[in-house]
């Protein structure tokens, strides 16, 4: 039986808890520019869609994207049977169980110091 | 939130919310304990101060620097030579250390004065070194001594000498990641920019938190060179004072402690657009993430698959020779900070280790987020413990091994758990593939140590074995492992040298043709 998207969400989530480090940024203005720019690229590798990366920051986004999305590939073999609208969709409930528990519903208080 | 009270705390109630349990179906949003917060009253917190933090961890692994504490030489002492941070230049910032030595009179009356002659007597003792490191004190604090007009008085008289002033007295924090964050700050607002850079590759890079314990930064420059990757500067492991003030040349920071290094970085993206990686070089895959990621960022991927393939083939089967022996080996994982999530899901996934306990001394909520993401479910974090919770914990928990500092170290010895050096290695480097091996095989001596078996014998009341021989390691660890696994002729153990670091320093390296500049 086919996973529910909440499920597959899960299994994202909790991929990118384990392996990488770029969610948990210290204050909450950089978490949201590093959820939203390589969440949004891994998508659109994922959706074979052109992304943008000739800036620095692009950059540096790009290739957390680019082995993000090759560790998805390789690991859920599901998102390869997928077609480019579900994957735009998982990626957007990804993006945003990504804000929450990052971001909106973290109890980390040193998200929104001013000071480091 | 599911946290967790211990017995012994019960007499001091806001410990609670310093140590959660991380239950089945928790996550983040409901399992986070607090930190970063004061110490509480009657806790004896093993916190070490914003000075220490400044000068021990930070400051001092910059390896062409004399490093002089402003204050009793107490507090110099006792951040002296106790982490392994060595360097290429015979270890000069490890071999000697400096102090003003205040005494009462000087609270009294003063200590510029003592200051600045000391600062002359110690430029006259190494006259080869042109760099000096002041770090403020409580003592020298609270007296209000300008350490900085003292500097700028010297710099003026002896015009090829620099000095960096650090203002972290001891009680500039609740623990010593305020002085992490002092010294960062005051290094990219007081020096940065003040060196040109030499750029001799089209990949330029500053390493930033990274303290070469016992050689891991030499390890890593091995790998970036064999890329073809110019390290501009480390920040600050075997780093020189003169190429960290030249940071502003490069084109990425590759960030590798993100607790205390993180907002040089972002300092540095805020005011010269050099963009922040956050690596990992902890384990085989997160450094083949880690190379690879560096590789794309520069389109040199090829040269880091290359390193990945290699290093791979010529470790895996000594790593494996481990997982095998310390699957399901419980381990508390108690590291002052960045540690604490580097390993906890990696020691899991690579050691087949079961990581039980999470704790940091110093550590914010953020390096719990990530650690607590990291770790498996059932895992008790704590914030800040002080003793008496921690063998609370280790009775509780049983673990077969604890990976912590030394001074927890030795007291979980007394209860007869082994321990490994977490912040200054016991056989390391550790990082790397050959050092994650070295780390592998250090678990394996902890664990499998006859010692441990032989002393958890009482002789003055327990009945000796006298029927029994005396059990080698391999015979305990190799005990319930199948014939396959005993006789594999691939798994080897470690057949490294006893130094891995030295012959790095000889090493040569590939020169790679620059690409032509372009011009309008």
């Amino acid at each position: 039986m086919e996973d529910s998207m909440k499920d597959r969400i899960a299994q994202l989530e909790n991929h990118i808890m384990k392996h990488c480090l770029w969610q948990f940024h210290s204050r909450t203005w950089d978490r949201e520019k590093q959820n939203e720019g390589i969440l949004t690229k891994t998508m659109q590798l994922l959706c074979d869609e052109p992304v943008k990366r000739d800036t620095p920051a692009d950059r540096c986004y790009w290739v957390d994207a680019a082995l993000l999305a090759e560790a998805f590939k390789t690991r859920y073999p599901w998102l390869l049977k997928m077609d480019k609208a579900d994957i735009k969709l998982l990626m957007q409930g990804l993006k945003e169980r990504m804000d929450y528990v990052t971001i909106t519903g973290s109890l980390n208080l040193e998200l929104t110091d001013q000071h480091y | 939130m599911p946290h967790h009270e211990f017995e012994c705390s019960k007499c001091i109630p806001e410990r609670k919310k310093h140590a959660v349990l991380k239950g089945p179906g928790e996550d983040l949003t409901s399992a986070l304990p607090a930190g970063y917060l004061n110490t509480i009253p009657g806790s004896i917190s093993e916190r070490g101060c914003a000075y220490c933090g400044a000068k021990h961890v930070i400051g001092t692994p910059m390896k062409d620097v004399i490093h002089i504490s402003h204050g009793p030489v107490g507090c110099t002492y006792d951040t002296w030579q106790t982490k392994r941070y060595i360097s290429d230049n015979d270890n000069f910032q490890l071999k000697y250390t400096f102090a003003t030595d205040m005494k009462e009179k000087h609270i009294i009356f003063g200590a510029e004065k003592m200051l600045k002659q000391n600062i002359k007597e110690a430029f006259k003792a190494f006259p080869n070194i042109k760099r000096m490191s002041i770090y403020q004190t409580c003592a020298s604090a609270l007296i209000g001594d300008d350490i900085n007009a003292i500097a700028e008085e010297i710099m003026e008289e002896m015009p090829d000498i620099d000095i960096f002033v650090c203002n972290s007295p001891g009680f500039r924090g609740p623990s010593q990641s305020g002085g992490h964050h002092t010294i960062n700050i005051a290094w990219i607002k007081d020096k940065v920019g003040q060196v040109e850079p030499k750029i001799t590759s089209d990949y330029v890079i500053n390493y930033v938190g990274e303290y070469n314990i016992q050689g891991d930064q030499e390890v890593m420059l091995d790998y970036f060179k064999r890329m073809g990757i110019q390290v501009l500067s480390t920040f600050t492991g075997n780093g020189s004072y003169d190429e960290l003030r030249a940071m502003q040349g490069a084109h990425l920071n590759v960030l590798e402690c993100a607790r205390s290094a993180e907002y040089i970085c972002n300092e540095l993206r805020v005011k010269y657009g050099i963009p922040r990686l956050d690596i990992d070089g902890f384990g085989f895959e997160p450094l083949s993430d880690s190379l690879r990621k560096i590789g794309l960022f520069f389109g040199i991927e090829d040269r880091a698959q290359k390193i990945i393939d290699e290093e791979t083939a010529r470790w895996k089967p000594e790593l494996d020779w481990y997982k095998e022996r310390l699957k399901g080996k419980k381990v508390c994982l108690w590291p002052g900070g960045s540690k604490l999530w580097h390993w906890s899901h990696v020691i899991h996934e690579e050691f087949g280790v079961d990581v039980v306990s999470v704790y940091t001394k110093f550590g914010h909520q953020g390096d719990m987020e990530k650690g607590i993401a990291r770790c498996e479910e059932g895992a008790l974090a704590i914030d800040d413990p002080n003793e008496l919770e921690t063998v609370e914990a280790m009775l509780k928990l049983k673990p077969d091994v604890i990976f912590t500092g030394k001074r927890p170290g030795e007291v979980a010895k007394k209860i007869r758990v082994p321990y490994l050096n977490a912040h200054a290695y016991h056989n390391g480097p550790w990082k790397g593939y050959e050092g994650w091996v070295r780390f592998a095989r250090d678990i394996y001596n902890a664990i499998y140590s006859p010692i441990h078996r032989l002393s958890y014998l009482d002789i003055s009341k327990d009945e000796i074995p006298t029927d029994t021989g005396f059990a080698t390691q391999k015979m305990v660890s190799d005990a319930n492992l199948s014939e396959t696994i005993v006789s594999s002729s691939t798994l080897r153990q470690y057949t490294g040298k006893y130094d891995s670091v030295s012959d790095l320093r000889k090493k040569t390296y590939p020169t790679f043709e620059r690409q032509p500049v372009e011009t309008a």
